[in-house]
């Protein structure tokens, strides 16, 4: 059962969270707009790096 | 053979397969004339049922990730496949032409236009995922996913549904007066405006805000819901990935957090706006905050929550995981042991990136921080550009002692590639003689003559000094090599594989590209890149790529001071 809500409130999340995305990227290309995809690349990057150098492992 | 660097096992060879077909839809419909209702990922007026494959693929891979992994069959390519699915690209090929005006094929244009382009696409993508999979293995592949392939295809159908909701409380149009967030949003920056003004107005009716010497009008994706998606994806792909490192429920609490945390900062931001536009702050300060804000906020709290997750006990746990040696049997023999092993300490020794990743990345990672700090302010002219070269600077020198086990020498091969980089960098503009416009020239010529020559001096030291060191510690020296191995410091430069090579050079290809559509600049980064990789290969000295590197940027920043080209910086 928790495996179950689990498994589908992840679903639910990539659902909503891709069609969010591509609605933004179609049709919210208006000036000033909250996440312009134009800063996408550098922004991600900054994220992925981010993250890589925070998961660097321990020394004992 | 290129096919021979394609991904010999199954569920590389579909992860391999879903990038090429999201890559050719881009190519093939995303700007490049009509895209067919039936095909469109998403939609106004009409149900966007392209999005059904797409969420569907993706679900099948997520979920079924660990079943498929242990599918451990070489595949085959099928070249016959491959050349069918090539002809039918160049028929829709055809039709993008047609649809751009090219004269010889406008008898393509007749009413089923978009009909028979999709046909030929979903031939196209059938050919290829034949190509690249024969019938046999997608049998096996569905036989070892059981039933996900219909609770991929029920979630598929969901995501389309729900695409549709999304849009309702997103927009207002004029059938359903909807635009709920839009209206929420209105009134709490409505708010904070009162606490700070006496004189700020706001219109729900028309989405309208502001005071009398400024005002906006918050659009749809202004309202916060860009925020939610992204929010939504990040949040819900880390769960997934770390599920076994994570306790649920309690997890689950974060992600409305993260979610009410990207909508106040959206409120922020437009609060922020108004105020500084109205107390006189110029245009160009407001475009930049506009733009660079929502991203800002994006990577702030997506770090909060996986911190959040890893450093909150009540939110993890410490994972079993499964440890392989190789041990000799009495025989002589040497055969793998896989023993399974619980505790935090002993995982966080075992799993997760190599202490080295910091001098390779956080160099790169410092200009990306003073990049997006100086855009905040600087609007279209970013004239706080020399943070950059001393941010850099400052990474590599507190770096150095690691970066200098490296090998910095470096021979003719490098310069000569480096030139040879700058001539195809260069060579559109050669070729047509067409210079893009760039209004860089014209805001270096308002300057001071002291301010001109010191940003240019900061722009080419940057160009010729750091920037080629810091963007081959990350590419070449950490990406490419991680791809081979998670111990990527112990692999050595001449080791790296085709396909690490060509893929961490299409990401140093993102990296160039101003902005979505830039095509050109893709293609032309992602050369530069495997050029870069080659020098370095070449007898496996860093100082090679970095040389090639600073050679073809020598060169451009020639170009572009030589012949006034601004649009080529």
């Amino acid at each position: 059962m928790k495996s179950l809500l689990r498994n589908l409130i992840v679903v639910m999340g990539l659902a909503l969270g891709i069609s969010s995305v591509a609605n933004a990227l179609v049709f919210g290309r208006h000036v000033g707009p909250e996440i312009d995809p134009s800063l996408a690349v550098g922004a991600l990057t900054l994220l992925a790096g981010s993250l890589a150098v925070l998961n660097v492992r321990r020394k004992k | 053979m290129l096919w021979r660097m394609l991904p010999s096992r199954l569920l590389g060879r579909l992860y391999f397969l879903f990038f090429i077909v999201v890559f050719e839809y881009s190519f093939c419909f995303a700007g490049r004339g009509p895209i067919p209702s039936h095909l469109q990922l998403s939609g106004n007026t009409v149900v966007p049922y392209g999005v059904i494959p797409l969420f569907a693929c993706m679900v099948f891979l997520i979920f079924g990730h660990s079943r498929l992994k242990a599918l451990q069959e070489r595949i085959p390519f099928s070249r016959l496949w491959f050349a069918g699915h090539l002809i039918c690209l160049a028929v829709v090929a055809s039709f993008t032409m047609a649809a751009h005006g090219y004269a010889k094929f406008s008898w393509l244009l007749f009413d089923t236009f978009s009909y028979t382009k999709s046909a030929f696409y979903i031939l196209a993508t059938v050919l290829l995922a034949l190509a690249f999979i024969p019938p046999r293995s997608w049998k096996g592949a569905i036989r070892a996913t059981g039933q996900l392939w219909i609770l991929s295809t029920i979630a598929g159908v969901a995501g389309c549904v729900l695409s549709t909701l999304v849009v309702s409380i997103w927009r207002a149009t004029s059938t359903t007066q909807t635009g709920m967030i839009q209206r929420i949003t209105v009134r709490a920056v409505k708010m904070i405006l009162d606490l700070f003004t006496p004189d700020a107005f706001a219109d729900p009716a028309t989405f309208l805000i502001g005071t009398p010497r400024y005002s906006v009008i918050i659009a749809g994706g202004c309202s916060g819901v860009e925020g939610f998606g992204l929010v939504l994806l990040f949040t819900s792909l880390w769960l997934w990935v770390y599920r076994k490192e994570t306790r649920f429920p309690q997890a689950l609490m974060l992600i409305p957090c993260s979610l009410v945390c990207s909508w106040l900062m959206n409120i922020l931001r437009l609060s922020a706006l108004i105020l500084i536009a109205s107390a006189g702050g110029s245009d160009a300060f407001t475009v930049g905050f506009h733009a660079q804000f929502g991203w800002i906020a994006f990577v702030a709290i997506a770090l909060g929550f996986s911190l959040a997750i890893q450093k909150i006990s009540w939110m993890h746990k410490a994972p079993a995981f499964a440890r392989t040696t190789v041990e000799r049997t009495p025989e002589g023999r040497f055969v793998e042991v896989t023993g399974v092993s619980m505790g935090l300490g002993e995982s966080s020794e075992h799993r997760g990136e190599s202490p080295a990743i910091r001098a390779y990345l956080i160099p790169l990672l410092a200009i990306l921080v003073v990049a997006s700090a100086s855009k905040l302010v600087s609007g279209y002219f970013d004239w706080l550009y020399p943070l950059r070269f001393v941010a850099a600077a400052v990474a590599l020198f507190y770096f150095w002692p690691e970066l200098k086990k490296l090998d910095w020498r470096f021979g003719w091969f490098g310069a000569v590639l480096g030139a040879g980089v700058f001539l195809m960098w260069i060579a559109p503009v050669w070729w047509t003689h067409q210079h893009a416009a760039s209004p860089l020239g014209a805001e270096l010529a308002a300057l001071s003559p002291t301010a001109r020559w010191a940003w240019i001096a900061f722009r080419v030291a940057a160009a010729v000094v750091t920037v080629p060191v810091v963007e081959e510690l990350a590419f070449r020296g950490y990406l490419a090599r991680r791809l081979v191995s998670r111990e990527f410091d112990s692999v050595s430069f001449t080791a790296m594989t085709a396909l690490a090579v060509a893929l961490s050079s299409a990401v140093f290809g993102l990296e160039h590209m101003k902005d979505l559509m830039d095509w050109q600049h893709l293609i032309l980064g992602t050369l530069a890149g495997l050029a870069f990789a080659a020098a370095l290969r070449w007898r496996g000295r860093m100082g090679d790529a970095v040389a090639a590197h600073a050679i073809s940027n020598l060169l451009l920043a020639a170009w572009v001071l030589g012949l006034g080209d601004w649009a080529q910086w």
